[in-house]
């Protein structure tokens, strides 16, 4: 959840919290005050009819208080002096409803006769004007709740634009970029801060990350010139008349493992190349020309293993590439599909316009298919494979937006590639 | 034929020198660019080896200087750096064959053989050994006057023990030859010995003797 949402709807929640309870509070106090001003008005009433019958020495008429009913009854003596307040509801029949009333209900005594008098107040009024107050305050709250909530979430959105800057320029930010992480000042100090700790990190893992790769590039050019060394010694040394056939094994041994190195080597360069984008000059080139090319070439070896091609479609496909990284990437696409094969086995060749899609025949990976594209991950040691080729194909992939992809269908290793949508 | 090779590495020019004088060159060597422009000042070479960063300046200007001082040199560079610029550069400027280190001096010797025969326009249009004869322009080989059916790989094959008689060629070397760095690490060597096996039989089949022989394990030869 974002951090806006989430602290809207913080907001929201403690604010109905608080407005519930406020509204609680509001109407019992709204209510009490409403009592006690009718019974104020029931006592004062009460005041002046023992007032006028005390001066006039009989019934006061009806009309002459500002209740709304006073009814008298002759009552026997002794139940006397009895005060009550009460509420009841009365049927009016005007309005066809019980309305509310408060009721006092007193005796006092004329001529020594005791009467029982009660006034009824009706609160209807009262509990009009009581509904229009709450409803009022009600839309108040309302207002108020989602004006606050509004202002705070536009407050809100302003103060963080800073933190999702940086966020949104972290996200894009790639090692393999030359630029540095660049982040906008800010007036905020969290922010500034975790900019400026942003800044300082990735400066690091960046200086890091150079000069492990200025160390991998040195490395592998100045291996070149002692391989080139001794390897031209074996091989003048192999020249020598007379060898014995151990010292020959030997030199033959030595002479494989250096060519080994040397070729080790030479795709590593041919790594760092990619990576630094050293192949900037692109054409477009015809993928099924290519590919073609590259089946005739490896014709013989797939003789030889007696491998079996099964071209399911050759569609036209052009791509934008250097021509050169593309032939190294469709010949590691195929010598991975002979190297992991088995002896009579099958390839099927598709190429569409979405995908080039490569299926051979072959025993199950004992790995996980997800390092098949890292350095040095070769599913098969016997077959001599040092696991670059994958590798070569996945840093070409990326170079030109491919997706290359893995999985094992119906006994069939089956290799993806699948091509960048065209922004036509 | 003398050759000029302008190469800092003392142990590797020497290498150099040692395979190329024993196939009848003549050489003349070169550690740094100061004495390699001295030298291609004084003399005519017909092929000059050339590493591209040479201590004193850059071999591309050598390159350079060639083309214009005497025009029908052979030229191969020796490159570490594997830089396809300098290679397009190199090749641009004139320069007839790009080599990265490290490389078999068979290979070396196979391709200085090859920019020769181009350049060598009156020269000898066929290589004979016995009753064998090459002809590299038509990529033909006759025993006994006989056309051989070769393959495009045997011939290549064939070409290739022809230039470097008498040497030990290794099952590396071979492989790399014929199907250029395509072939890395796959089990290139029992296509090798399958093509030697067929090469050796057509010579044989043509009446000629079997001329390859195979050494301890290190290799094949090639004797006359």
């Amino acid at each position: 959840m974002r951090i806006l949402t989430k602290t809207s709807l913080y907001y929201l929640l403690v604010s109905v919290i608080v407005f519930l309870l406020g509204g609680l509070s509001f109407y019992k106090i709204l209510q009490t005050e409403i009592y006690d001003e009718v019974d104020d008005q029931l006592f004062t009433d009460k005041e002046n009819i023992i007032e006028y019958i005390r001066r006039h020495n009989e019934l006061p008429s009806v009309t002459s208080g500002i209740s709304e009913a006073i009814i008298v009854r002759e009552t026997s003596a002794g139940v006397g002096a009895l005060e009550a307040l009460s509420d009841t509801l009365i049927f009016s029949t005007y309005d066809e409803e019980y309305v509310p009333f408060r009721k006092l209900t007193f005796t006092t005594y004329q001529d020594g006769k005791p009467f029982e008098y009660t006034i009824l107040k009706s609160l209807m009024d009262f509990e009009d004007l009581f509904e229009s107050t709450m409803l009022a305050m009600a839309w108040i709250f309302v207002l108020l709740l989602v004006g606050l909530a509004g202002v705070n979430y536009f407050i809100n959105k302003y103060n963080w634009r800073n933190f999702y800057d940086t966020l949104e320029r972290a996200k894009r930010y790639s090692l393999t970029q030359r630029k540095p992480l660049l982040l906008k000042p800010t007036d905020t100090q969290e922010f500034q801060e975790l900019n400026e700790v942003l800044q300082a990190m990735t400066g690091k893992i960046h200086n890091d990350y150079l000069n492990l790769k200025e160390f991998t590039e040195n490395a592998s050019h100045e291996i070149q010139t002692p391989l080139a060394i001794v390897s031209s010694k074996l091989e003048l040394f192999m020249q020598s008349d007379n060898l014995t056939q151990a010292q020959a094994a030997m030199l033959e041994e030595m002479h494989a493992s250096i060519n080994r190195l040397s070729r080790l080597n030479r795709s590593l360069i041919l790594l760092t190349r990619i990576e630094n984008r050293e192949f900037s000059e692109n054409e477009v080139i015809p993928f099924h020309e290519l590919l073609q090319e590259q089946l005739d070439q490896l014709h013989e070896m797939m003789l030889m293993h007696d491998i079996q091609v099964e071209i399911e479609a050759m569609e036209p496909v052009f791509v934008e590439m250097n021509i050169g990284l593309c032939e190294i990437l469709i010949s590691n696409l195929l010598l991975n599909a002979i190297r992991h094969n088995s002896t009579g086995g099958i390839i099927r060749i598709s190429l569409k316009a979405e995908e080039l899609c490569i299926r051979n025949s072959g025993e199950p990976l004992q790995e996980e298919p997800v390092t098949l594209f890292e350095r040095f991950r070769s599913g098969n040691k016997l077959s001599g494979s040092m696991g670059i080729g994958l590798a070569l194909v996945s840093k070409i992939s990326e170079l030109y937006l491919l997706t290359p992809s893995y999985t094992y269908e119906e006994g069939l290793h089956v290799l993806r590639l699948k091509f960048p949508k065209k922004n036509s | 034929m003398k050759l000029l090779i302008i190469e800092d590495e003392q142990a590797l020019n020497a290498s150099m020198v040692s395979y190329l004088q024993a196939g009848g060159y003549t050489c003349d060597t070169a550690l740094n660019y100061h004495e390699g422009s001295r030298l291609l000042s004084d003399q005519h070479y017909t092929c000059v080896l050339i590493d591209l960063t040479l201590p004193g300046g850059n071999g591309l200007d050598l390159v350079r200087l060639i083309k214009k001082n005497s025009p029908d040199t052979g030229i191969i560079i020796i490159s570490a750096k594997n830089a396809l610029d300098d290679k397009i550069t190199g090749l641009e400027l004139g320069a007839d064959d790009y080599l990265t280190k490290p490389f078999h001096l068979s290979e070396l010797n196979a391709r200085l053989r090859s920019v020769i025969r181009r350049r060598n326009f009156n020269g000898q249009k066929v290589i004979k050994i016995g009753n064998l004869e090459v002809f590299p322009e038509s990529a033909e080989a006759h025993v006994k006057g006989q056309k051989l059916t070769l393959t495009k790989k045997e011939y290549d094959l064939l070409l290739y023990f022809v230039t470097n008689k008498n040497r030990v060629l290794t099952k590396d070397s071979i492989a790399e030859h014929l199907w250029g760095d395509h072939i890395e690490n796959l089990d290139s060597l029992d296509f090798v010995y399958t093509h030697i096996k067929n090469l050796r039989r057509k010579l044989v089949e043509a009446g000629g003797e079997d001329p390859i022989t195979t050494v301890y394990g290190m290799g094949y030869k090639f004797t006359f």
